[in-house]
């Protein structure tokens, strides 16, 4: 072990050693069973699924992240450059769609873009009774609705960079004569890309790795692959041999993310007095504007949530609000506090060294936390379940499984504020409570934990509402019969019981509200 | 508002001898009572005019905050006027109700941080306003913008591979490239550490006379507005306080804040008694024509005083500043106030010597003691 080289190994290097072990034990063993799997094993998954699988993935990452390109930039463009009645709102309507888990939106649109369904009636009175509009079980059912849900991603990104642009280079633009259309795309969205670009990067993650819209919309991709390999077939080998794949995918976006980043890190694009002078529109202007910015949030949001307020609001679902359905918010609830405590508890050493000691064993084990970023849900289910079916077999099927999985999936969140939070706070101030005389441990308790109090509460809440809202992982390792509220949406939309499945996901949307409170309140005090 | 009145004096003759102020030959820009107070954010200017005439350098002249960015802004089209009109070339381009945009107007402008593209080369850079032109045309006109700013090879550079002198030329370039009818400079050296500062002061100003581009630079430093303008406009709290050359603005300044704010000035208080001004320092003509046994103060400049030791003098040497080129000192005088006189480098006097002081101004500037704030009063003669 490298600890036996320090003098005397503190309890917080150990748990930091621990956090980086619960994260890299799982990932090691899934990679080692990946490469010791028979070569035919290899041979049979790469003629058949994989070329399939992998041609899925990335058309549907490139569609939906084209679309929220689209998406993003116009919204954000429209309320950084112009002033009109409410802009205000839309400008914080814009994130809501972030509220709507992609299982809940995707079992929204099965129903309206479904066959027989709203839009279809409709479009037959319009177009004759033999008319067909486009499946919401395709690549562009599935491109629509994860598009409408991840484009805030983009928005949010672009928006602030918007609103801390250097007006200079387009004033110095307009003083070489460029029209508004040059200066658009010739300065403007050259110096957004970076911003642009990290949007499309969450986006792009984001859909590589979800599970719940495409099982509920019926589209092959990895993610979807290696959740039915652990189902249908039970086959954990398969499994890990496509989540490895899927890892290095996401890895691949994740560096030309970085790439891109460190391209045009002498993008200096903020600075100077002023703020953006916004356009005053005539009403004609502005009429055209709240009609586009109501559609997409109409569509994204708006439409979803009243259809899921009125089914909650119909016979068969109160039917079911009974002590059933308070058991799976009491299970819901229960599971997201102890991911979320588990998780605090986990990243708060893990951050702490890593700013107070930045060693390159601290540094890198906090790296390694951050390894859950590139899992998808299904694949840090697997990771779990093979360690714990070799190591503790008697723990499988308990909830200290599901635990750890939420914790290695979830950390990254919980560590993008804490990190920060502990990086502000100086050295100094714990040095000095030192100097007055406190011990390592009050000044723990006096200076160090008031003064991060936030970032951790933060970091809490965060875990708590991601873990509340997630499917796989939940799918793959619940004790039997123990379900959540993220569980009855999914099992009661994939039998198309949309009433029964409404007063959970509303409960999940609404619950949800609050996370995005937090992610406007520090984007917009950084903007 | 200031223009300043003409004064028979043979020696402003001389201050002022080569150019006529008055009649612009033909002014590329005028100012007509332009007011702009649309943000709070930005300082509002009141009721200025002026005009800059073909191939002069006008400098704006005065503290942060004053307004001089925003008069620039103005003129590019950037601001909006809430009242008065600009002209350039002759041609209406702001009013209350109609603005030209910018893109229209013509003008170079190089800003403070000089927002270079970080995603174009240099070439790309200076090119950018080239669009008009054929590739061929274009690649020759940014060559010899290149070989008149001293870029040659550095065309294939990113803005962030080249120094702060570099990015200004390259600002520049790009502004004068295209042959603009004004060349705006806002606080074009403020970036440069201040060795790189003086050297580009003495190529911007050769380069703009060689082509004869009309500029207006804006500043906060006198010193530079000194080596560069022709004119020089000081303003101060969105007011033009005076507009004359840079030596009429140092030796005759209109107001207390022209005098204060372009170099340093004792303000030495005295009373008119038989047609003089009576102060410590001795008798003034009361250039003022203020009545018998008012208040009035003189001012005097460092260089106007002549330190001569004597041990029989009141006034003692309160302390020194060794400023290289010259010593600084400050002098109690019997009454306990301070005034200022530079000497020569090597004369050094320590403090507490007894000295008399010898005041050879070559001219009085006189204002009235209680001085209200932003007083159009104007009077000077030589003594």
């Amino acid at each position: 072990m490298i600890a036996i080289h320090r003098p005397s190994v503190s309890p917080l290097q150990l748990a930091v050693l621990a956090g980086a072990t619960l994260v890299l034990l799982p990932l090691g063993y899934v990679t080692a069973l990946a490469l010791s799997a028979d070569a035919a094993i290899w041979h049979r998954l790469w003629t058949t699924r994989i070329p399939e699988l992998l041609l899925n993935t990335v058309s549907l990452a490139g569609a939906v992240a084209l679309l929220t390109f689209v998406l993003g930039v116009s919204t954000a463009w429209m309320v950084t450059r112009f002033e009109f009645p409410g802009r205000r709102l839309w400008e914080i309507g814009l994130v809501l769609p972030l509220a709507m888990p992609t299982y809940v939106l995707a079992y929204v649109y099965n129903y309206l873009l479904g066959f027989g369904g709203p839009v279809e009636q409709l479009w037959q009175t319009i177009a004759g009774s033999q008319a067909r509009i486009i499946s919401p079980q395709s690549f562009w059912g599935v491109t629509v609705v994860m598009a409408l849900d991840t484009f805030p991603f983009v928005y949010l990104l672009t928006r602030s960079a918007l609103l801390s642009f250097n007006l200079s280079f387009e004033e110095v633009a307009r003083t070489c004569g460029a029209s508004p259309l040059h200066r658009m795309l010739f300065v403007t969205l050259p110096l957004l890309r970076p911003s642009i670009v990290a949007g499309l990067a969450l986006v792009i993650l984001y859909v590589v790795s979800d599970f719940g819209a495409v099982s509920l919309l019926r589209y092959q991709t990895l993610t979807y692959a290696v959740f039915q390999q652990m189902t249908g077939r039970s086959d954990n080998q398969a499994a890990s041999i496509l989540s490895i794949l899927l890892v290095i995918l996401a890895l691949l976006f994740l560096l030309t993310e970085r790439w891109f980043r460190r391209k045009s890190r002498f993008y200096q694009t903020s600075g100077r007095f002023q703020t953006p002078q916004r356009v005053r529109c005539g009403w004609l202007h502005a009429t055209a504007l709240t009609a586009c910015l109501a559609t997409v949030i109409g569509l994204a949001f708006g439409i979803p949530a009243y259809l899921l307020v009125t089914w909650s609001l119909s016979a068969e679902a109160q039917a079911i609000l009974d002590a059933r359905f308070f058991g799976f918010v009491w299970n819901s609830a229960l599971l997201s506090t102890l991911a979320a405590t588990a998780g605090v508890f986990v990243g708060l050493p893990l951050a702490y060294l890593a700013s107070r000691k930045p060693t390159w064993l601290n540094v890198g084990c906090l790296q390694t936390a951050y390894a859950g970023y590139v899992l998808p849900g299904p694949v840090a289910a697997l990771a779990v379940l093979v360690l714990f079916l070799k190591v503790l077999p008697f723990l499988y099927g308990t909830v200290i499984v599901l635990i750890v999985a939420y914790v290695l999936h979830f950390l990254p969140v919980g560590l993008q504020s804490l990190e920060p939070s502990i990086q502000q706070i100086t050295p100094n101030l714990e040095e000095v409570a030192r100097t007055l005389g406190l011990t390592v441990r009050d000044t723990w308790r006096r200076v160090t934990l008031p003064l991060i109090r936030n970032g951790v509460i933060v970091a809490w809440v965060l875990i708590f509402l991601q873990t509340m809202k997630e499917l796989p992982a939940t799918l793959l390792l619940r004790p039997v019969g123990f379900d959540t509220l993220a569980i009855r949406v999914w099992l009661e939309a994939s039998e198309e019981y949309y009433q029964l499945a409404a007063p959970s996901a509303l409960l999940i949307v609404l619950v949800g509200l609050p996370a995005l409170v937090l992610l406007l309140s520090r984007d917009w005090r950084a903007a | 508002m200031n223009t300043p009145s003409h004064s028979t004096q043979v020696d402003i003759e001389q201050l002022d001898g080569q150019v006529n102020l008055y009649q612009p030959a033909s002014s590329i820009l005028e100012l007509r009572s332009v007011s702009c107070a649309y943000d709070l954010s930005r300082p509002a200017i009141h009721d200025i005019s002026f005009s800059a005439r073909e191939g002069e350098i006008l400098c704006l002249l005065g503290p942060s905050g004053c307004g001089k960015t925003t008069i620039l802004r103005a003129i590019a089209g950037l601001e909006p006027v809430q009242a008065g009109q600009i002209f350039l070339s002759g041609r209406l381009v702001s009013s209350s109700s109609e603005t030209l945009p910018t893109e229209a107007r013509r003008v170079g402008m190089v800003f403070q941080e000089y927002a270079l593209f970080p995603h174009l080369r240099v070439a790309d850079n200076i090119a950018f306003g080239l669009r008009h032109l054929s590739r061929a045309e274009r690649r020759c006109r940014v060559q010899d913008m290149l070989r008149l700013t001293g870029l040659e090879g550095l065309d294939r550079r990113y803005p962030h591979e080249l120094s702060g002198g570099q990015q200004q030329r390259v600002a520049l370039s790009r502004a004068l490239v295209q042959h603009p009818v004004l060349l705006l400079l806002d606080e074009p050296f403020s970036n440069l550490d201040p060795d790189m500062a003086g050297r580009m002061r003495q190529e911007l100003h050769a380069l703009l006379h060689r082509m004869k581009t009309t500029t207006i630079l804006v500043t906060h430093d006198h010193d530079e507005a000194f080596a560069m303008a022709d004119r020089i406009a000081v303003l101060n709290q969105g007011m033009l306080e005076q507009l004359d050359s840079p030596e009429l603005i140092y030796h005759l300044p209109a107001t207390r804040f022209v005098a204060d704010f372009v170099g340093q000035a004792d303000f030495i208080t005295g009373q008119v008694r038989q047609g003089l001004v009576h102060t410590e320092l001795g008798e003034f003509p009361n250039t003022l024509n203020r009545p018998e046994e008012s208040e009035v103060v003189v001012m005097i400049r460092p260089d106007d005083i002549q330190l001569v030791p004597n041990k029989s003098a009141k006034p003692r040497v309160a302390a020194r500043l060794f400023r290289g080129s010259e010593n600084l000192y400050t002098i109690r005088l019997p009454s306990g106030q301070m005034v200022h006189s530079s000497e020569s480098s090597t004369n050094v006097y320590e403090e507490g010597t007894a000295v008399e002081l010898r005041v050879s101004a070559t001219h009085t500037v006189v204002f009235p003691a209680e001085q209200p704030p932003r007083s159009q009063q104007r009077d000077k003669s030589d003594t």
